[in-house]
């Protein structure tokens, strides 16, 4: 790692993965460290409290981990940056309290980096740097929003779900199927097995750019209830690959009007539903240049973190101390 | 020589540094624990305002002591969460210190000392002296406090013990008024107890939670609950 170049230990703790990262300011993820938490799973969501206690028992062991495998020790970072929010307060505590007792014990500058940024700063990273200006979807199991962004730092929010976020249209659509949780993945596999045109599902599209996801998930629920007993298993795959089919053609809609309304035809998608291989497929149907990070850097994920901090001025051992975090809202969004 | 001691099971944001010997408090109003815990804004700030005090560099400590409560969970975590990363930052390890015995410690030795901490939901987090750290209802706490009245003079403190005040005082129990300092914990005190300790590894210091986890799902999922689909 060249000794002239800024190198950021970020952390990240906002829902229910532990992450930290070390990044260079070159882009260059030096380590990416997630540690999942699976105990989630049985309650079939994530239990704020569980994630918590779980962040705290994993975070050091995380934090230690990327230094370890990128190969630096605290003394060699130039400044630490963590998620503030928005995300579960007790979640994001955890790493921010953290984090600013570590950057002050070693006498270095702090970045408070904002979760959503961050998902947009992935763009900025290796392999594959994508430079501003574009438009960027962010769709989660927490978020779903599209963005014009101009440069390194900010952005401007230009349609946003108005309920679920799409990530929570697949997870509950996955559970509705038998599919568990989180199910996005399962129910992508199984959908690849049926006929997308088989059942209609209603697209909704609200305000301007916004999304709406609770109607197909309603209709997905009613379309069930109603299933005559014994045909669920050979309706299963088609509804599966209908459900999803409509939830995906609601995100590219959108991302083609806001295509059109900025004249900006280059996109970047980002969250963990950038994994489904359909979103993935249509969007390069649209003929516009598109990048899609790599898994590791479109889920919640610390280098995303770092890369945000290094467009941030940061803050300087005592000028963090009183800092807390937040669990709503976007203070650095215009 | 320079100790660290964090305590954050209540409102009251307690630290202290001993630095060769001399003892610098940061300590909240008793009436501090009566209010909304601020923990993540308060307490970075008094451990950096007690070693410019006393011209500590907090990159130079020789030990840290935390508070692991039983507590509020979110204000335990912050304590243990910024212990763990001053121990790490220092290449130190960590001595956990249950903050019901730092309270019963602080309450002397004449009488037997029955420290209590809000557990809220009706519920008191409790230690009668040397005893377990434990969950009671008020009337449960109530009941071991008139036992103990029984075999003698008995002192109660802390936050849980002020929200029963009357009815620990009619069984017979001494309880300070509520601006009296045994009722919150004492960095100070918990510097003479973490002494004879054992340090552990940072990473394996938790907070004593005692109370399990609500399973309640965040807005996620909550919907498939309310539909009946689950
Ligand atoms: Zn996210």
């Amino acid at each position: 790692m060249s000794a002239d170049m800024r190198t950021i230990l970020a952390i990240e703790t906002s829902c229910d993965d532990t992450c930290a990262a070390v990044v260079t300011e070159d882009g260059v993820v030096h380590s990416n460290l997630i540690a999942s938490q699976m105990d989630h799973d049985r309650f079939g969501g994530v239990v704020p409290e569980v994630a918590s206690r779980r962040h705290l028992e994993l975070l050091d062991g995380v934090v230690g981990a990327a230094l370890a495998d990128a190969d630096v020790s605290l003394a060699e970072v130039d400044a630490v940056a963590a998620t503030r929010g928005p995300g579960l307060i007790g979640a994001l505590l955890v790493g921010f309290s953290y984090a600013k007792a570590l950057a002050s014990t070693a006498g270095l500058p702090l970045v408070p980096v904002d979760h959503l940024q961050g998902h947009v700063s992935a763009n900025f990273l290796h392999p594959s740097v994508f430079d501003p200006p574009f438009v960027c979807l962010v769709a989660s199991g927490g978020h779903t929003f599209l963005a014009r962004v101009e440069q390194r730092h900010g952005y401007e929010i230009l349609g946003a779900t108005t309920d679920d976020a799409a990530g929570e249209a697949f997870d509950k659509g996955a559970r509705l199927l038998g599919l568990g949780y989180p199910g996005g993945a399962a129910l992508d596999q199984l959908a690849s097995t049926g006929d997308a045109n088989a059942i209609d599902f209603p697209r909704t599209y609200v305000g301007d750019l916004d999304f709406s996801f609770s109607g197909i998930k309603t209709s997905l629920l009613y379309k069930l209830k109603a299933l005559p007993d014994g045909d669920f298993e050979s309706a299963k795959a088609d509804l599966a690959a209908s459900y999803q089919s409509a939830v995906v053609e609601m995100l590219v809609k959108r991302i083609e009007q806001a295509v059109q309304r900025t004249g900006i035809d280059r996109v970047a998608i980002g969250g963990g539903v950038a994994a489904n291989s359909l979103l993935r497929r249509r969007v390069t149907e649209l003929g516009v240049e598109v990048k899609v990070p790599p898994r590791s850097l479109c889920t919640d994920n610390a280098a995303m973190i770092g890369s945000a901090a290094f467009a941030i001025s940061p803050l300087q051992p005592g000028q963090y101390s009183e800092l807390d975090a937040y669990p709503s809202g976007s203070p650095i969004a215009v | 020589m320079s100790e660290l001691a964090i305590d954050t099971a209540t409102a009251a944001c307690a630290v202290a540094l001993r630095v060769n010997g001399q003892t610098f408090c940061h300590a909240p109003a008793p009436g501090r624990m009566l209010e909304r815990p601020a923990h993540a804004k308060e307490l970075l700030p008094a451990i950096e305002g007690l070693c410019s005090e006393s011209r500590t560099d907090l990159a130079e400590l020789s030990a840290i002591a935390v508070g692991i409560g039983p507590g509020a969970f979110t204000g335990l975590r912050i304590g243990v969460s910024t212990a763990r990363a001053i121990a790490t930052a220092n290449g130190l390890g960590l001595v956990p210190v249950s903050s019901l015995e730092t309270l019963v410690a602080g309450g002397g030795t004449e009488r037997t000392v029955i420290a209590m901490i809000d557990a809220r939901r009706n519920e008191i987090f409790y230690r009668v002296g040397e005893g377990p750290d434990s969950l009671a209802t008020p009337a449960e706490t109530l009941s071991l406090a008139r036992d103990a009245v029984a075999r003698g003079p008995v002192l109660a403190v802390g936050d849980g013990a002020l929200k029963i005040r009357e009815q620990l005082l009619e069984v017979g129990a001494d309880v300070p008024p509520s601006d009296d300092d045994r009722h919150v914990v004492s960095g100070s005190v918990m510097l003479d107890i973490a002494a004879s300790r054992t340090t552990l590894a940072p990473e394996g210091v938790t907070p004593n939670y005692i109370r399990a986890p609500d399973a309640k799902v965040s807005s996620r999922e909550s919907w498939l609950v309310e539909s009946g689909a689950k």
